[in-house]
């Protein structure tokens, strides 16, 4: 047993300069995700400022059921579903056909150009690029007066509740497909060129090598980021609904993000409530991301982490 | 970008060397992208740099029809962009140090060899990437900090992320282990091999997160939203989005002619550039190095 400790002892003392680095990393994720984890607690009480998180008193599962009886909440769970489900069938594919794309283009300097393009909104905040996109979509904006000049009906992209989503799934690409896309080029590159070779000797034309050779060769990529977004779909996408969001298109787009936002720091706030919202959000990610890696694995798939 | 562009397989392709149909189909898609990007952009220059007389009378034009620089100077006579300017300059330099600091060390003790511990504060730090307290515990954690209306919430909690950590993480790991062994014979000891063998070797990966945590500071707008009250601390997002929603509140009723008592549109779209140059400024820089840390992370994965 003693020989055990020592052994124990040992290996620490070896590692004691990796522990050393370790440890402002340790607190930090301590006082920022796991004290605050442990405040989940108030999911199931009635706070009290003066009591504390810990000091109010319990109402058992009573701030959950509030969830379910309350009109608000459910559309908000409504709203995050549909969007995040139309993410996934209007967003995820679009980087991995603007790599097919990338990939298929003459002329490695223009190649560059417009990677430079398509890449550079990913590094500018929503705030930024919701105003330029409401600048260019408002009534008396680009879009419009290209419409009126044309003969056409001005068209209210901002405040137009069939509209929303579509504007919302299209501002996203435009923002992000670029710099998605990059992890899907960098895999393709990675793929052994007598592939090819062997495929363009067999007569396939480039449309059956991408379908053919590139995608399947760069299908472990797609799953493991079709699984990471899968393990988010409670989440839509916060900012860029928040600042695109207003009066009239609420009904489409209030998620729960929103939801739990305007209930804490708009209305009278009931920080019990609130939280449970919260965390019923972060247990269903996590079950969707679980049960996505288990269906991988179970169709073959390599699924997360090896 | 070298590397992704230089693709192997397309060498043994394009042998024929022939423009084909297929090439022009694939460049006007590429192009029609391209300038779907671009041009809700290049709308917004256009109209920072017009009088609001000439923005009225031609709302859509290539060039200013009146070329002024008034929309900038009045932003920066009113001075409120300049203290948010101030503010996420300051949040952004301390930030970036002490965030990369704790991220590089962490990283880097996770590359190493096994010891008692190392799996299970992995996985914890991996754990809180798809499970966390939320927004009320995490702000409660904040105000029994003491860290309300106080940069130094923004600073601590912003910058550290487990994504990068694990990409860095396996940028240690792929260090040949003989220039450590090396390193040792010649009576380094563990401290002198990380200062000097192990961090020069991962500079352009070290560059590319450095600058990704740079923009997630200068991007931040959430948390200084909810911590900052007094508008001395303001950062600059948060000016900029009170700049642009008070202008969105008086395009919302008429027909983007702004009221002149709120800010114009040319306002608007002027404090939107100002808040994109800094980053436009580094982003070619960056662009040399990111790819590299995407495929790191793709490795990874």
């Amino acid at each position: 047993m003693t020989k055990r400790w020592q052994r124990l002892g040992n290996a620490i003392w070896q590692a004691r300069f990796l522990y050393l680095l370790l440890i402002p990393g340790i607190v930090y994720y301590a006082v920022f995700y796991y004290v605050p984890m442990s405040g989940l607690a108030l999911a199931f009480k009635k706070y009290n400022a003066r009591l504390g998180i810990w000091g109010s008193p319990s109402v058992g599962w009573a701030n959950f059921q509030r969830i379910f009886t309350t009109p608000a909440a459910v559309s908000a769970i409504r709203n995050t579903l549909e969007i995040n489900f139309s993410r996934l069938l209007f967003q995820f594919p679009v980087p991995i056909l603007l790599a097919l794309l990338i990939n298929e283009m003459r002329g490695t300097k223009w190649k560059r150009v417009y990677q430079t393009v398509y890449t550079f909104p990913h590094f500018l905040s929503w705030v930024v690029m919701s105003a330029i996109i409401s600048n260019f979509f408002a009534n008396g904006g680009m879009i419009n007066t290209i419409i009126a000049n044309m003969g056409g009906e001005r068209i209210n992209f901002l405040s137009n509740s069939a509209l929303f989503r579509p504007l919302l799934y299209f501002t996203h690409n435009l923002k992000e497909m670029g710099w998605s896309s990059i992890i899907y080029i960098a895999a393709i590159s990675a793929i052994d060129p007598t592939l090819y070779e062997a495929a363009t000797m067999d007569g396939a034309s480039r449309l059956q090598q991408a379908w053919h050779v590139t995608l399947p060769c760069i299908r472990g990529t797609i799953i493991t980021l079709f699984i990471l977004q899968v393990g988010r779909i409670m989440n839509s996408g916060f900012e860029q609904i928040f600042y695109m969001q207003n009066a009239s298109v609420k009904g489409v787009s209030e998620i729960l993000d929103t939801y739990i936002y305007n209930i804490t720091f708009k209305a009278v706030p009931s920080y019990g409530f609130s939280t449970a919202v919260g965390m019923f959000k972060s247990v269903i990610n996590l079950v969707m991301l679980v049960g996505a890696n288990v269906v991988v694995r179970r169709m073959g798939g390599s699924g997360l982490m090896g | 970008m070298k590397s992704v562009a230089e693709h192997p397989g397309k060498t043994a392709r394009s042998g024929l060397n022939r423009w084909t149909r297929g090439d022009t189909a694939v460049f006007v898609i590429l192009t029609v992208v391209a300038l779907l990007i671009l041009l809700p952009f290049y709308n917004a220059v256009v109209i920072s740099l017009e009088t609001n007389r000439a923005y009225a009378l031609h709302p859509v034009s290539l060039y200013p029809a009146e070329f002024s620089l008034k929309n900038y100077t009045y932003l920066i006579e009113k001075g409120q962009i300049w203290t948010g300017f101030q503010n996420t300059v300051l949040i952004t330099a301390i930030g970036t140090v002490l965030s990369m600091s704790v991220s590089v060390m962490m990283a880097y003790a996770f590359s190493r060899r096994k010891y008692p511990g190392k799996r299970l504060f992995f996985l914890l730090m991996m754990f809180t990437m798809f499970f966390s307290g939320g927004m009320i515990p995490t702000y409660l954690q904040m105000k029994s900090l003491g860290l309300i209306d106080s940069r130094w919430g923004i600073i601590l909690f912003v910058g550290v992320s487990s994504y990068n950590i694990v990409v860095l993480k396996s940028g240690f790991e792929q260090t040949p282990p003989d220039l450590e062994e090396a390193a040792k014979i010649d009576g380094a000891n563990d401290l002198v091999i990380f200062f000097s063998v192990m961090l020069p070797l991962q500079g352009p990966l070290l560059a590319t997160f450095t600058l990704f945590t740079a923009v997630a500071y200068w991007n931040e707008w959430f948390w200084s939203m909810l911590l900052i009250n007094s508008s001395g601390k303001m950062t600059l997002q948060t000016v900029l989005r009170s700049i642009v929603a008070e202008a969105a509140a008086a395009a919302d009723v008429s027909t983007g002619e702004a009221d002149l008592d709120v800010f114009s549109q040319g306002v608007k779209m002027a404090a939107v550039m100002m808040a994109m140059v800094p980053i436009m400024c580094f982003y070619p820089f960056l662009q040399k190095y990111f790819v590299k840390g995407v495929m790191v992370g793709s490795i990874k994965m």
